[in-house]
């Protein structure tokens, strides 16, 4: 009788394995190895081995696009986390406010990464939000041409990522703020040791498992970021915020360089599971540590 | 994982810790600590503020005349008109384009919480090489980027004449989120006791009832998260719409965005609207539904 209700229960698998393997373990397969062909999304292919992985290193616009993808993803990373912990170390001191506060920080999350851009463009524009505020404070020496100049506009575009996803950070935080035994608190209080100390020895140390999910997601969305530059600046000015999705997206459906853009999609692929996995493991280990 | 992890908000209200009143620290020491503490709250409220600038700009800029906006971007408005609305609802052709983004929504939502609970119930149970196996499979899938086969997809989708059509791109976002599904409700039924499925397989009950009527109520907390999760980012999603929807009359809110609004050219009172409406059926359902937003948004950020 078990052993039928294993084989009901294996059945139960069926469908998603279906969907599944047909719509998605068979496009990777299928991508990987049109990697290795000329296609140019027709019927006719030749294999070619790795002659595009070699154009692809040999073509500066791909070395760029994965540079502008791991410099936005470290910014990204280290500004949305930094944010998110300040925010929620200050809101868990602060229980009055903190539930209010958390959740209009998270707001942002709500609007699409298409409508994030749109409100952003018109605030980094020449006659925008942005330098109309900065003249507003009498700071009229800073006011920029953020998305129009290519020293400022690959962490403009970051700066949106930011902006939508601290508060995304600060509820995991937060949540790793509530895990925290509250004895222990209780203990370094009585104790008297003062906010910073408190976090240096206990808080930083127990909510390292909120920092490793925090680092890897934050890591893996901002590796695969691809409304913000498409949107903004549409990878301009002068391709300085042209990043490795954006790259294949241009290759695929606009360049007619269809196979060179699967492998970079690869390429993206490698860089993503690579840092990531590296990441978090080393992430787990120092968790281990403590 | 259990379902009381899943919320910051838990201990919100309850047992905080705070040391407002130190028994260690007298009074003399506790005034210039409160009003540190005080200022940082100041401080913090004003860092929140921030984040929300550009919202309640973006609604304000998008109630005014251009007129006035041009005259003054940041001034106190003097006039205010909906008018800017109703020329966006038509400009990205809301009315069909949201429709059309429910429909897609609704779907995948449904197909990807009914395939991914079915699949991690035996996922969950059978403790064998070949499940452990096929659970990893699913999990690789969290990690390939959709820009990895969106290539080969379209092809396949070319071959199936499944482009410009919804089942498609329900198939897709079906695939594409999975991989999530199975890691939520795995690690969930996981953490259920398997007593009550022991004596209903006792009594006779089969597997599938035992899933229908032991394990799926269980699993309502989870599927709330997860369809949070699942919906915010096909509501929100560009790439996929835009690349297997080319008849406009199929398009989402977002592509018809996209593609009907420049940014660059376009003024601010129209860029607004159509940016306010683009995710305003989300946000007012998740304004009721915020306690589970906020849990399925820090979904599996902590073990206990």
């Amino acid at each position: 009788m078990i052993h039928r209700r294993r084989a009901t229960m294996a059945a139960f698998l069926l469908p998603a394995i279906a969907v599944y393997a047909v719509f998605m373990l068979y496009p990777l397969g299928r991508g990987i190895y049109l990697s290795m062909t000329d296609s140019l999304g027709g019927p006719i292919a030749h294999f070619v081995g790795t002659e595009q992985y070699r154009a692809m290193a040999d073509d500066p616009d791909v070395t760029a696009a994965l540079w502008h993808t791991i410099v936005y993803a470290a910014v990204v990373v280290i500004v949305q986390n930094g944010l998110g912990l300040l925010f929620a170390s200050m809101l868990f001191r602060r229980p009055q406010v903190r539930k209010t506060l958390s959740v209009t920080l998270l707001t942002p999350t709500l609007v699409s990464p298409v409508m994030a851009a749109f409100i952003w463009s018109y605030l980094f524009a020449p006659d925008g939000g942005i330098n109309a505020l900065l003249g507003l404070l009498g700071l009229d020496s800073l006011e920029h041409v953020w998305l129009g100049d290519t020293s400022t506009a690959l962490y403009a575009v970051a700066a949106v990522n930011i902006w939508m996803f601290a508060g995304y950070s600060c509820a995991i935080f937060l949540a790793g703020y509530m895990n925290l035994p509250t004895e222990l608190l209780d203990a370094a209080a009585v104790d008297g040791a003062n906010g910073w100390r408190r976090f240096r020895s206990i808080e930083w140390p127990m909510l390292a498992p909120a920092l490793t999910v925090n680092v890897t997601l934050s890591l893996i969305g901002s590796l695969k970021v691809f409304e913000f530059p498409l949107v903004l600046t549409n990878g301009g000015p002068a391709g300085s915020t042209e990043t490795l999705t954006t790259l294949v997206y241009r290759n695929v459906f606009g360049g007619g360089k269809f196979a060179l853009g699967i492998a970079i999609s690869v390429l993206l692929l490698v860089t993503v599971v690579v840092l990531s996995s590296a990441t978090s493991s080393l992430l787990r280990l120092r968790e281990r540590r403590i | 994982m259990t379902s009381q992890t899943l919320s910051p908000e838990t201990g919100t209200g309850g047992a905080a810790p705070r040391p407002s009143s130190d028994p260690a620290t007298g009074p003399s020491k506790n005034t210039p600590r409160r009003a540190l503490k005080s200022l940082g709250t100041v401080l913090l409220c004003l860092g929140v503020l921030v984040f929300v600038l550009p919202f309640v700009f973006t609604v304000l800029t998008s109630l005014r005349t251009a007129a006035d906006v041009a005259r003054s971007p940041l001034g106190i408005p003097h006039t205010f008109t909906l008018k800017n609305f109703s020329d966006a609802f038509s400009q990205i052709h809301y009315g069909r384009s949201a429709l059309n983004t429910l429909l897609i929504t609704g779907l995948s939502c449904l197909s990807i919480t009914v395939l991914g609970s079915l699949a991690s119930y035996p996922l969950a149970r059978i403790t064998q090489g070949w499940s452990t196996w096929v659970y990893r499979l699913f999990i690789v899938g969290t990690s390939v980027p959709v820009f990895v086969v969106v290539a080969p997809l379209y092809l396949l989708m070319r071959d199936l004449n499944l482009l410009d059509n919804y089942a498609g791109v329900v198939f897709v976002y079906t695939a594409m989120f999975l991989p999530v599904a199975v890691f939520f409700y795995t690690s969930f039924i996981r953490s259920i006791p398997t007593d009550l499925e022991e004596a209903a397989a006792l009594d006779g009950c089969g597997a599938l009832r035992t899933f229908f009527t032991i394990i799926l109520p269980l699993l309502r907390p989870i599927t709330s998260t997860l369809l949070t999760f699942v919906s915010l980012q096909v509501w929100n999603d560009l790439i996929v719409p835009l690349v297997f929807l080319q008849d406009p009359d199929k398009r989402t809110v977002m592509v018809n965005a996209y593609s009907f609004i420049d940014p660059h050219t376009v003024q601010p009172t129209t860029l607004f609207p159509a940016a306010l409406l683009g995710v305003l059926p989300l946000f007012l359902i998740f304004v009721f539904l915020q306690r589970h937003v906020v849990a399925g948004m820090s979904a599996g950020a902590v073990k206990s």
